[in-house]
């Protein structure tokens, strides 16, 4: 339990120092002019936020079937020399499946910008 | 707050450069300058920097980008006329010294205090806006959908006029945009590139202008295995090829509104860095000349 | 756990300090050791800059996320044998988590201020610090494989025969890549870079920008000491006593990663996804079966 307390207590300290941090200059006189977007002298006609088109949707469906194998490895990495050959033909496998699965979104061309 | 007041006196002074006619190459010569550090933004500047002639069609700009400088702000004239009535002026090689008096002093804003539309008081919540998306919240129209020129989505177009005193784009280059999320997917040219001095073409400073770009420095040895990064048998891996073994590029991009639409924004800026500032401004003249 | 807790945070400023003088290495300015003070002290006397209409929490929040998760980070390495702040024994697990959050803080930096830039340069980074962050992962599971365990202490001890730099040469330059995208800089600047006019801090101004600058140092000692400590055998090392060892290879990996990010250039982001994937990610499979064949009896 109090393992998991220093993090926490690392977290306000951070977060409290780097708040304080940002109190200590002097407040900035708040024009709309002064408050618009940089654009090298240009104006934007709209909020930047926006339904923004992420070009790399495709990738992100990859990342998912990846970050769900992560949550194997961890238990598998320490069992790893208990169980021998056979958890390295496991994950061999396990990877070499995935591995396919960038192969084929390669082809596919899910790492280019769509 | 005395203890940081002092430490602060010998901190070098964050310049914004706004390159106007015939600036570009002098710009350069202020990169290494002790005491000074050129800046990519205003907001990280103390003093803005006009250096060479800005004409009076892009006043408005500068002004604008004289506010968004946090105050204390100040401007520095540098072998440019005055086009508003502040600042300091400086007329030889080395404005080092009439920054320097700048970065005493404050100047307010060139701009009326207004936002780009009035908001305040309209609407059920007088945050300006009427439904889900209408009317214009906190001073400006929310982004509407349009058509995707790649992948077909109809997704939320970005419209803005980018420059003409963008540090990645060539000084003076003012573009309407519609960017989908990071790509460009119509673009015109609303102002051309500034003439620059042949000095501008030289394969160094167009070498050390797109690798900055790139995130390095730029010695010869690294620039080689820089040319990596950049795709296989594009053209702007044969003109960086080009300047770093020291050979002059002169070839002339397409028409800009031709050119720019498919490419994401690292790729047009990239695109855009990789020919001779006189070509690109050739470029941009033409259809006008037609 | 209390002592270890005070060394890290009085350690912290100096190390900071050094980051930014081997920033400041070769720029060609001089004044190495006071420039870095003296602009920070400039800084904090400047207001911040407000924007139209920004998410002014998140705002305000994201240099001090950035900076716990370096601490946090930080705080799994052990110092000396039984010397650890956070002594957990998924150890591991923990900064693997701060690795995933710092894409969130980075997105949240660029998201909040409502400006094109900045917004530009937090999806951008996105799409690179995913696939980064998977192959930072693959490499640890490596350095956890012989130590029989997800604690960093353990994964110390098992290097007492030999670093595994030796015994797992392609490690450390792939955790390197990840340590370049975790401090946002050089090849995986995504976030910032010149051709986004500095990305998501675009728009910060005064001590804003300073406090997201410390962070993204804090990040830079928080990654070293992680890489000095699973690749060349954190505190192990003869005479010198273990956190002196430490700091010094800590110093090292720090002064590595720098050159690494002047030397190398920024590709579009398209291409260095498909290099993420297609040549990085199958490598760090490859170190992940070495080392298994490796360990096994």
């Amino acid at each position: 339990m109090t393992e998991i307390a220093m993090p926490l207590v690392l977290v306000l300290l951070a977060v409290a120092f780097a708040w304080g941090l940002q109190r200590l200059g002097p407040e900035a006189g708040a024009t709309w002019p002064h408050r618009a977007p940089f654009l090298g002298g240009g104006v934007p006609q709209t909020h930047a936020w926006q339904r923004w088109h992420a070009r790399y949707y495709p990738m992100t469906l990859l990342f998912i079937a990846f970050e769900m194998e992560m949550m194997f490895m961890y238990p598998w990495a320490v069992v790893y020399i208990e169980t021998g050959t056979k958890a390295l033909a496991e994950m061999g496998m396990f990877l070499g499946i995935l591995s396919v699965g960038i192969l084929y979104g390669w082809r596919e061309g899910v790492f280019r910008w769509q | 707050m005395s203890l940081l007041a002092s430490l602060a006196r010998g901190a070098e002074i964050p310049v914004f450069a706004a390159i106007g006619a015939g600036g570009l190459a002098p710009v350069e010569t202020l990169r290494r300058r002790p005491g000074l550090r050129l800046v990519d933004t205003p907001r990280h500047a103390r003093v803005l920097l006009v250096a060479g002639e800005v004409d009076a069609a892009h006043a408005t700009a500068l002004e604008r980008l004289h506010a968004q400088l946090a105050r204390p702000r100040a401007t520095v004239w540098w072998r440019a006329p005055r086009l508003f009535d502040r600042g300091e002026i400086a007329d030889g090689d080395d404005p080092t010294g009439a920054i320097r008096r700048a970065a005493e002093t404050d100047e307010p804003d060139q701009r009326p205090d207004l936002p780009p539309h009035p908001w305040e008081g309209i609407g059920p919540h007088g945050q300006g806006g009427m439904g889900m998306m209408g009317g214009t919240p906190y001073g400006r129209p929310m982004a509407m959908t349009a058509e995707d020129i790649r992948d077909g989505l109809a997704l939320d177009a970005y419209r803005a006029r980018f420059g003409p005193f963008l540090p990645m784009l060539p000084p003076g280059l003012a573009l309407d945009l519609t960017l989908q999320g990071d790509v460009i997917v119509a673009a015109g040219v609303a102002a051309p590139p500034y003439p620059q001095g042949a000095e501008s073409d030289a394969p160094g400073p167009c070498a050390a202008r797109m690798l900055r770009l790139m995130g390095i420095g730029p010695r010869a040895a690294r620039a080689r295995g820089a040319l990596a990064a950049l795709p296989r048998g594009s053209g702007m891996r044969r003109r960086l090829a080009a300047w770093v073994d020291g050979a002059r590029v002169d070839e002339t991009p397409r028409p800009l509104p031709d050119a720019l639409p498919g490419r994401d924004w690292t790729g047009a800026a990239l695109w855009l860095a990789s020919f001779a500032p006189s070509r690109l401004r050739a470029a941009c003249l033409k259809p006008e000349a037609a | 756990m209390i002592a270890a807790t005070l060394y890290l945070l009085l350690a912290l400023p100096p190390l900071v300090w050094a980051a930014a003088v081997f920033d400041r290495i070769g720029t060609g300015r001089g004044a190495l050791l006071a420039g870095p003070l003296r602009n920070g002290a400039a800084l904090l006397l400047r207001p911040v800059a407000p924007t139209e209409a920004p998410d002014r929490l998140n705002r305000l929040l994201a240099p001090g996320w950035y900076l716990a998760l370096a601490l946090v980070g930080l705080s799994v390495v052990p110092l000396a044998p039984g010397l650890v702040a956070s002594d957990l024994s998924t150890g591991l697990v923990l900064w693997g988590a701060c690795e995933a959050l710092t894409v969130v803080v980075v997105f949240l930096h660029g998201w909040s201020p409502n400006a094109p830039f900045p917004l530009l340069g937090a999806y951008r980074y996105v799409a690179i610090a995913l696939p980064a962050m998977l192959l930072s992962m693959f490499v640890l599971i490596g350095a956890a494989l012989p130590a029989q365990s997800l604690s960093v202490g353990a994964v110390v001890e098992a290097q007492r025969e030999v670093w595994n730099l030796v015994r797992q040469p392609l490690g450390l330059p792939l955790f390197m890549a990840l340590g370049l995208a975790l401090t946002l800089r050089g090849p995986f600047d995504y976030a910032g870079g010149a051709e986004l006019a500095g990305g998501t801090s675009a728009e910060e101004s005064g001590p804003a920008l300073a406090a997201w600058r410390l962070a993204r140092a804090a990040m830079l000692v928080a990654f070293s000491a992680m890489a000095a400590t699973a690749f060349l055998g954190g505190y192990l090392g003869p005479v010198l006593p273990g956190p002196l060892w430490l700091l010094l290879k800590t110093l090292a990996v720090m002064a590595a990663t720098v050159a690494a990010g002047r030397f190398f250039a920024r590709m579009p982001p398209a291409r260095m996804l498909t290099l993420l994937w297609v040549v990085l990610l199958p490598l760090s499979f490859a170190n992940l079966a070495l080392v298994g064949i490796e360990v096994l009896p």
